[in-house]
């Protein structure tokens, strides 16, 4: 049974279409990147997917819920509980520490637990940066903890919009291979955006959309042969 | 219509609507939606019962008996709040046996508690509103004005609930705090003498400091004979603070918020369970939402410690102020026999209010009051008791105070010995003269600690 369902997505603004017609399915446990060129609509599908922004039409149906049809309290829960966000940008809180930061993540889902937001940042490879501001740390590292506050609650769906665009070849490939393993450990759903062929070769599956339109489903083991 | 009977009505209506909704939102919290309709048979029977009471022998039930009933009703309330508040830490008060969670038992409950709750405060209004009637000389004016009271308060409450369902309520109330809830709905919204009297406060204040009073009072009593030296030196002053309306007062409230005291701690500190959960995050989920659960149930038993300590010493200021000291009329002894007039041009015994008299002997002065009991008898004693320095007494609302301790007496215990009561004279209560022999009072002054008062040596 598939975790994720989108049927016919529209997404229409005023002078533009992103979306036109998108239909997918994306397994429990499985890693689908979504490639494509600026402006094919791949970030707005992703958005869509996340709760972040609605459909002209369609319907989107995670773990048997219509995302679509849920009031914006509803939605706000939905995302709490299922779902965990990286951006190309870390956002994070730069006067809170790394430690902070995750268990910011925890306050907004239930209750900060320091000793939990320790672990996660141990299993990310920062033991030894918990104490450190954003500001004190590479790009690399607050990627990192960016992972570790998407993943803190246990999400069953992680979303992640360009999380190596910031990056250099190094960093990308330690991002990559973190979350192979965290994937490969929690066994967590991961829908990863981007543009870059390097990243889409990890996973599983690649959608690659043009002009709104999901072009080309193939298996990532089938770009690698 | 009639202001006071509109009131009533209203008053009864709000309390009916408030412990509706909370019921309502605890059953609904429970998933036990179906008890609601127990609780409606259980307040029809309480109307029922109590325009039948208006059947019973005039006089059989007094307005003071109706408002004992209604603060015993609200001490039942209070007694079951700590009995669940014991049962939710742990304790099996149902030993094991019968399941209160079964339709019929749990809708037997509900019936009970519900006639236990409203019958009492319905029958003191129906009583207050008979009287209410027969003083207006409208009856049917009366009692339309009640149903006006009671439809406006349902409009009133189903308006303000068309807007807001403040079901959710529900999280806020376990059955301690239900109990709870209800024991204050009792408080603040009891008491049958219609708009001066729209709290119990006064009533259970007074109960507290008789129960706090008599307790040391009989304590002291009981280690120091009331003859002892002891009794006629300084010291008493200083033991006499102990019964101090002042002193009294504080620890009533304090028993008072005993209770509550315990729900916050309950509330706050009892030991969660360890959740069960496949992730850490799910397992904190739940971790939060006991934590919340229970912080939520603490906070309507704040409120209502807010509230007792605000209406305590409103009320009690109040009280304090309100005690009628009169001034004594002298007397004359005529060949070893003292004669009161029952009534003349300056006052009439039988008024129900408290009469002095001052008797001078031998340079001193004794002192005499009389007050008419609700079976129109006459009670005449000393203006003194045996034990507390003899400051006499004053009357507040329907019961004699002593001045000297605070101490409430109900009038119709005047004329029976002992404790804090005054002490009483043989007397012959004719038409038109009170009638004592002197020896009689001199005997009974001679038991009086007569050389102090409070405020000093006389």
């Amino acid at each position: 049974m598939p975790l994720i369902t989108v049927n016919s997505i529209i997404k229409e603004y005023e002078t533009a279409h992103a979306l036109r017609g998108v239909s997918m399915e994306v397994k429990k446990g499985e890693w689908v990147n979504i490639m494509g060129a600026s402006g094919s609509g791949k970030s707005t599908l992703l958005n869509i997917i996340g709760g972040l922004d609605s459909a002209t039409s369609g319907d989107v149906i995670i773990d048997s819920v219509n995302i679509e049809k849920l009031s914006e309290d509803e939605l706000a829960v939905f995302r709490r509980e299922k779902i965990g966000i990286i951006f190309q940008q870390a956002h994070l809180i730069p006067y809170l520490t790394a430690v902070e930061n995750v268990m910011i993540a925890q306050y907004f889902h239930s209750m900060a637990d320091e000793s939990e937001a320790k672990e996660a940042l141990q299993r990310v490879g920062l033991g030894q940066r918990l104490s450190h501001r954003p500001s004190q740390l590479s790009g690399g590292e607050q990627q990192r903890i960016c992972i570790a506050r998407a993943l803190i609650n246990s999400p069953e769906l992680l979303l992640a919009d360009e999380p190596t665009g910031n990056l250099d070849r190094e960093n990308t490939k330690m991002i990559l291979e973190l979350l192979k393993k965290l994937h490969s450990e929690d066994h967590f759903t991961i829908v990863l955006v981007t543009h870059d062929h390097f990243v889409s070769t990890h996973g599983d599956r690649i959608l690659t959309m043009e002009d709104g339109h999901i072009i080309r489903d193939e298996p990532v083991n089938d770009l690698r042969s | 219509m009639i202001f006071e009977a509109k009131l009533i009505g209203f008053k009864e209506g709000i309390k009916i609507c408030l412990v509706w909704l909370v019921l309502y939102s605890y059953l609904l919290s429970k998933e036990r939606k179906e008890l609601i309709k127990p609780f409606y048979a259980g307040l029809a029977l309480s109307a029922a019962a109590a325009f039948l009471s208006l059947l019973l022998p005039a006089g059989l039930i007094s307005k003071d008996d109706a408002g004992n009933i209604i603060s015993m009703s609200f001490a039942a309330f209070l007694i079951l709040s700590g009995a669940a508040l014991y049962h939710a830490s742990g304790v099996n008060l149902f030993f094991g046996k019968g399941d209160v969670r079964s339709g019929a038992s749990a809708g037997i409950l509900v019936i009970s508690g519900s006639l236990l709750f409203f019958l009492p405060d319905f029958a003191g209004s129906v009583l207050y509103l008979q009287g209410l009637a027969i003083l207006k000389d409208d009856l049917l004016m009366t009692w339309a004005s009640a149903c006006a009271g009671l439809l406006i308060a349902g409009i009133v409450f189903f308006s303000f609930m068309k807007f807001y369902k403040p079901y959710r309520l529900g999280s806020f109330f376990g059955l301690p705090q239900l109990f709870l809830f209800l024991s204050m709905a009792k408080l603040f919204g009891g008491g049958i003498k219609g708009i001066s009297e729209l709290s119990l406060i006064p009533s259970v204040q007074r109960g507290f400091m008789k129960f706090i009073h008599d307790f040391i009072h009989q304590t002291f009593v009981l280690l120091l004979v009331p003859d002892h030296p002891i009794l006629k030196k300084t010291a008493w002053d200083f033991i006499g603070i102990f019964f101090g309306a002042g002193f009294a007062s504080a620890v009533s409230l304090l028993l008072l918020l005993s209770l509550p005291a315990l729900f916050i701690r309950h509330s706050l500190f009892y030991p969660l369970p360890e959740p069960q959960g496949d992730t850490n995050a799910s397992r904190r989920r739940i971790w939060a939402l006991m934590l919340s659960d229970r912080r939520k149930k603490a906070l309507p038993v704040m409120v209502f410690m807010v509230f007792i300590v605000a209406a305590w010493f409103s009320y009690g200021g109040e009280a304090v102020s309100k005690i009628y000291k009169p001034q004594p009329r002298p007397l004359a002894a005529d060949g070893g026999i003292v004669r009161i007039p029952v009534k003349d041009p300056a006052g009439d015994i039988m008024d129900g209010r408290l009469h002095k008299f001052s008797l001078f002997h031998e340079g001193e002065v004794i002192r005499i009051m009389a007050v008419r009991r609700s079976d129109d008898s006459v009670s005449v004693c000393l203006d003194a008791c045996e034990i507390c320095p003899p400051d006499g007494y004053g009357q507040r609302d329907d019961h004699l105070v002593c001045v000297y301790c605070g101490t409430p007496i109900a009038v119709d215990s005047v004329g029976e010995p002992g404790g804090c009561n005054p002490i009483p004279l043989s007397a012959d209560v004719g038409e038109r003269f009170i009638t004592i022999e002197m020896s009689e009072i001199l005997k009974k002054w001679s038991f009086v600690n007569s050389v102090k008062t409070s405020e000093g040596v006389k």
